[in-house]
């Protein structure tokens, strides 16, 4: 299965990722969730970010948070609303919100 | 085209996640799909004729008033919901329906994809 999951939340959801199986990951990012992509602790990228995913993070978040792509980790790739839909409907089967 | 129904469970107007889901069905039905749209709790309040716009404030009223006239776009609010929190049929913003839960489940089912958004 294709499964696409969106992460809002900065601090949580990354237990339920781990538990999750997927033949393709795509996590999305978006509201406070686009720290993870974006911000570094101790100098590391999120450790969410070394899964075996595609990660993606929504632009208008980013940016209405102050950051940009430049802040962004070198695998994280950043999508506008309309990338978002495409996503949906012909890059993943099920998507899910965290 | 394919069809995607969004759940949206909590939230208040202004909510992060109330955003999203609106700007996300607005880029769909640009995009030619349609979207059925479903409010329970809190969210119902979006639902609520004669909402103010302020200044540096996010507002999706007009956002929603678009949405439907694209006629692309369904959206029902939990009635019991709405009940609850002291907003009756009368109060209801043109363009939304009020029903039950079923609403949503029967949507889902010929939906090409489903997205439900759950607590912040």
């Amino acid at each position: 299965m294709k499964l696409g999951v969106f992460m809002s939340d900065y601090r949580t959801g990354a237990d339920v990722v781990d538990r999750l199986s997927a033949d393709k990951l795509g996590i999305i990012f978006v509201g406070n969730g686009i720290y993870r992509a974006a911000v570094k602790e101790g100098g590391s990228n999120d450790p969410i970010l070394q899964k075996s995913a595609t990660f993606y993070v929504l632009t208008e978040d980013l940016e209405s948070r102050g950051l940009t792509a430049a802040n962004l980790a070198a695998n994280v790739k950043a999508v506008t609303y309309s990338d978002v839909v495409d996503l949906i409907f012909n890059d993943y089967e099920k998507i899910i919100w965290i | 085209m394919g069809k995607l129904t969004m759940g949206v469970f909590p939230g208040l107007v202004g909510s992060l996640s109330l955003d999203f889901s609106v700007k996300l069905a607005e880029a769909a039905v640009k995009k030619g799909h349609t979207v059925d749209y479903w409010v329970s709790s809190n969210a119902t309040m979006l639902s609520k004729k004669g909402q103010r716009s302020f200044k540096d404030y996010s507002t999706l009223y007009k956002t929603l008033e678009e949405l439907f006239k694209t006629g692309n776009f369904k959206a029902c609010a939990c009635e019991a919901c709405a009940e609850a929190r002291g907003f009756h049929k009368e109060d209801l913003m043109e363009g939304w329906i009020r029903k039950s839960m079923d609403w949503y489940l029967a949507s889902s089912f010929d939906a090409d994809r489903v997205l439900m958004i759950g607590g912040e």
